[in-house]
């Protein structure tokens, strides 16, 4: 994606800002009214926006009370998080968002660049992000991986290799593959292979996000041997095509129960019964068996597909608040944030930290991936965990030694998307 | 509005036109005079609020969606340009005259989806009408008092004081594999096994559809079939006419103008359909609404635009048409 020279693109962002103002109204006005509802601005204090990952109640005011000025949160689904990040950076200061955006997010210059000296634990920040090795013998993954995208120069246009300046702050991140009912399956799944097996005709359902759910397909593809890509996270057009022709004639056979397109659909699916398997955000798992239906997280042998969020901070901000989104990001990174969404499953870019704010048995179950040692519960205190229960993948360290692919934005992102228009269709 | 109009047509011996409860025709002899009126300096006042609503949140609007299609996509936005591959991408399909590909004369699947879009929505529409009219008719015509009247007519109404997506996802342990009917189906030894074509199927969107919008018809069809003055109806059989007749010369053609405003309703609405497929027909099928959502979501604007162009171009024909079968302002 080419760069522009900033003057341009003030004028761009200028139209940009009108064109979202004036339909607002005129193409949907009920996504739009959903899409931008407003947050009230917190006097000598910050907006942070992002996903349920991350906002949540809890977290943003036990920050207000620990730094002393008001930190209000906006949980937001995806696509109106990343309009909003997109074409409104002056309706927050903190943006906790997703590296797989950075693609648009970066040219767009809606952030401004992060100086890591102003990152206090800047160097106890693992090497997924700044390497891309987790550990020394980890595989970097295909796609977007953080560490491709992470390190800007001070105008905030990407640079290969470590820099001074980032766009955004590691934080919260995870690895996704297949969530499965053992009792429907009749056997545990172990490959993505499985999402296309006919045994399970009918009875799965896939992710609706086309950039990332084409990853998942692509994975199962590959498994079956039925051909190679040479960038699951970043493919051409021709993969895309033999991608979607094989999902359609599958879709025809009447493989697919549904697709689904936010996580509460993805846990109704299984919950219901709809399903024996599908593609699978991994809290999800959580809030399935808390319902009282068996549900597993396969680590498929080809690797998971990871995700990786982090906190950006809006162009528009300066002075004391931009003080005040550094306080908080340093904040974020010392622990007892990472902490509390550890218990939902997610990992930390600087796990010792998180290890302070754990109890023993905690920090055993979620990031060594050895047995429960007592009931554990989620972030709210409900135990999900029971005694002797395994996290899927084993420890954090082997999980992410495999990563096979990192949600991407590829090049063909618009091709993709209507290829996968007609796969909905066919 | 207050131009004089010519007494002449034998129609216009109706006398000045009122809202719903209009009172008997009046004798030619009887009709007052029309005034031309100067509408002066209020009615300026009256109608102002309204159409600075409108052009500032419909016209503007539109004409920015019209100005935009012609915008080029940034990958991140839009820039300002005179484009025509936005609706070139629209339309343009590799080998269309190629008789040896293909895609030879395959409409392009924006196309494709659109003309999808409007084949369920006319099927919907069609369902939805001969539900609503003998249901706005028993309302209208059968019930006696004015308080069961009312009293039905709101209960027919309940299920629009709940938000729309729960009344999309009331579906969902209604059909499912495990749901109320096929526990029924199982229990009662219709089918052996839980049947799946009742969830994530044609068969539950259309359901759900037509019970998320029959109401919009219901309501005109009623009010045009309510204010029909029974003193026509007595007289159509003291002449003698039979129930047939008289519903046929009668009440059918009396109540066109509340069945063409419920099919405005229920059309426009369907067209613009795009979140009931994804709860109950587990996203398996794109509208041209799901098509706009997607590509305002990977921050393709102008293409979006397209779509929605081409979206209002279809609405604005299928009004046109609904016209066209109904005369609203004869009828009225």
């Amino acid at each position: 994606m080419a760069q522009t020279p900033s003057g341009q693109y003030l004028r761009r962002g200028l139209s940009r800002r009108k064109f979202v103002k004036t339909t607002a109204a005129g193409i949907a006005a009920g996504v739009a009214a959903t899409a931008f509802p407003r947050v009230p601005r917190a006097a000598g204090g910050l907006r942070t926006i992002g996903l349920g990952v991350s906002i949540i109640n809890e977290i943003q005011a036990q920050a207000s009370k620990d730094l002393g000025f008001p930190v209000a949160g906006q949980a937001l689904g995806y696509g109106d998080m990343f309009s909003k990040m997109l074409n409104q950076n002056d309706q927050y200061e903190i943006g906790e968002g997703y590296f797989n955006d950075l693609r648009v997010m970066q040219p767009a210059k809606v952030w401004q660049p992060i100086d890591t000296k102003r990152i206090k634990e800047w160097d106890r920040i693992s090497d997924l992000t700044k390497t891309g090795k987790l550990t020394p013998e980890a595989s970097e993954g295909q796609g977007d991986a953080p560490f491709r995208l992470i390190y800007i120069d001070e105008h905030g246009d990407r640079v290969k290799g470590p820099s001074r300046y980032i766009t955004m702050v590691p934080a919260f991140h995870n690895a996704d593959s297949i969530g499965y009912n053992p009792k429907a399956t009749k056997r545990p799944i172990e490959s993505w292979a499985e999402l296309f097996s006919p045994d399970f005709k009918g009875r799965v359902a896939l992710l609706n996000v086309p950039q990332i759910g084409t990853m998942d397909a692509a994975l199962g593809v590959e498994a079956l041997g039925l051909r190679k890509f040479g960038d699951k996270g970043n493919m051409t057009k021709d993969e895309i095509d033999f991608l979607v022709s094989f999902l359609i004639k599958k879709k025809k056979e009447g493989h697919f129960r549904a697709f689904w397109e936010n996580f509460g659909q993805s846990v109704n699916l299984m919950v219901n019964g709809e399903v024996a398997l599908e593609s699978m955000w991994s809290p999800a798992v959580t809030a399935i068996r808390a319902e009282g239906v068996p549900c597993v997280y396969a680590f498929p042998k080809e690797g998971m597909r990871g995700w990786h969020g982090g906190m950006a901070i809006s162009a528009k901000v300066s002075g004391a608040t931009l003080d005040q989104a550094y306080e908080y990001i340093n904040w974020w990174l010392a622990g007892w944030a990472p902490a509390f969404v550890a218990r939902q499953g997610y990992y930390h870019s600087i796990p010792d930290n998180v290890k302070k704010y754990l109890e023993p048995e905690e920090w055993d179950y979620w990031y060594l991936g050895k047995p429960a040692a007592k009931d554990l519960p989620d972030p709210f205190g409900t135990i999900i965990i029971k005694k002797g229960e395994v996290r899927e993948g084993g420890s954090y360290w082997a999980r992410y030694s495999k990563i096979a692919v990192w949600n991407s934005l590829m090049d063909e992102n618009n091709y993709l998307e209507k290829r996968w228009s007609e796969f909905l269709s066919a | 509005m207050t131009a004089i109009e010519p007494l002449s047509a034998p129609r216009e011996v109706l006398g000045p036109r009122g809202l719903i409860g209009d009172g008997p025709p009046i004798p030619i002899e009887q009709a007052e005079p029309r005034i031309r009126r100067d509408p002066g300096f209020p009615v300026v006042w009256l109608i102002a609020p309204a159409t600075l609503w409108l052009i500032a949140f419909l016209f503007l609007p539109l004409l920015g969606i019209v100005i935009f299609s012609f915008w080029k996509a940034s990958g991140h936005g839009l820039t300002p340009a005179f484009t025509l591959e936005n609706y070139q991408n629209f339309f343009a399909v590799e080998g269309f005259f190629d008789p040896q590909h293909e895609n030879f004369l395959t409409p392009s699947i924006f196309v494709r989806t659109l003309w999808t879009t409007f084949r369920f929505t006319v099927t919907v529409m069609a369902i939805c009408l001969l539900l609503a009219y003998p249901l706005a008719y028993f309302l209208a015509m059968q019930v006696e008092s004015f308080k069961w009247q009312l009293t039905l007519f709101l209960l027919v109404m309940v299920p629009f004081w709940t938000s729309y997506l729960i009344r999309a996802v009331a579906w969902l342990p209604m059909l499912g594999r495990h749901g109320l009917l096929n526990e029924f189906l199982v229990s009662t030894g219709i089918v052996e096994e839980p049947v799946s074509f009742l969830l994530y199927s044609e068969f539950s969107y259309t359901m759900a559809l037509v019970q998320l919008y029959v109401v919009l018809a219901v309501g005109p069809i009623f009010f045009s079939l309510a204010k029909i003055d029974r003193a026509l109806l007595e007289a159509a059989r003291d002449m003698g006419a039979t129930s047939f007749q008289i519903f046929r010369e009668i009440i059918l053609p009396l109540s066109m103008p509340g069945v063409a405003i419920g099919m405005i309703f229920v059309f426009v609405l369907l067209m613009g359909e795009f979140a009931t497929a994804v709860v109950v027909y587990g996203g398996k099928t794109s509208t041209t609404g799901t098509i706009i959502l997607n590509y305002y979501g990977i921050a393709n604007y102008p293409f979006a635009a397209v779509n929605a162009i081409m979206l209002m171009l279809a609405m604005m024909i299928g009004v046109v048409v609904i016209l066209r079968l109904v005369d609203i302002r004869k009828e009225l």
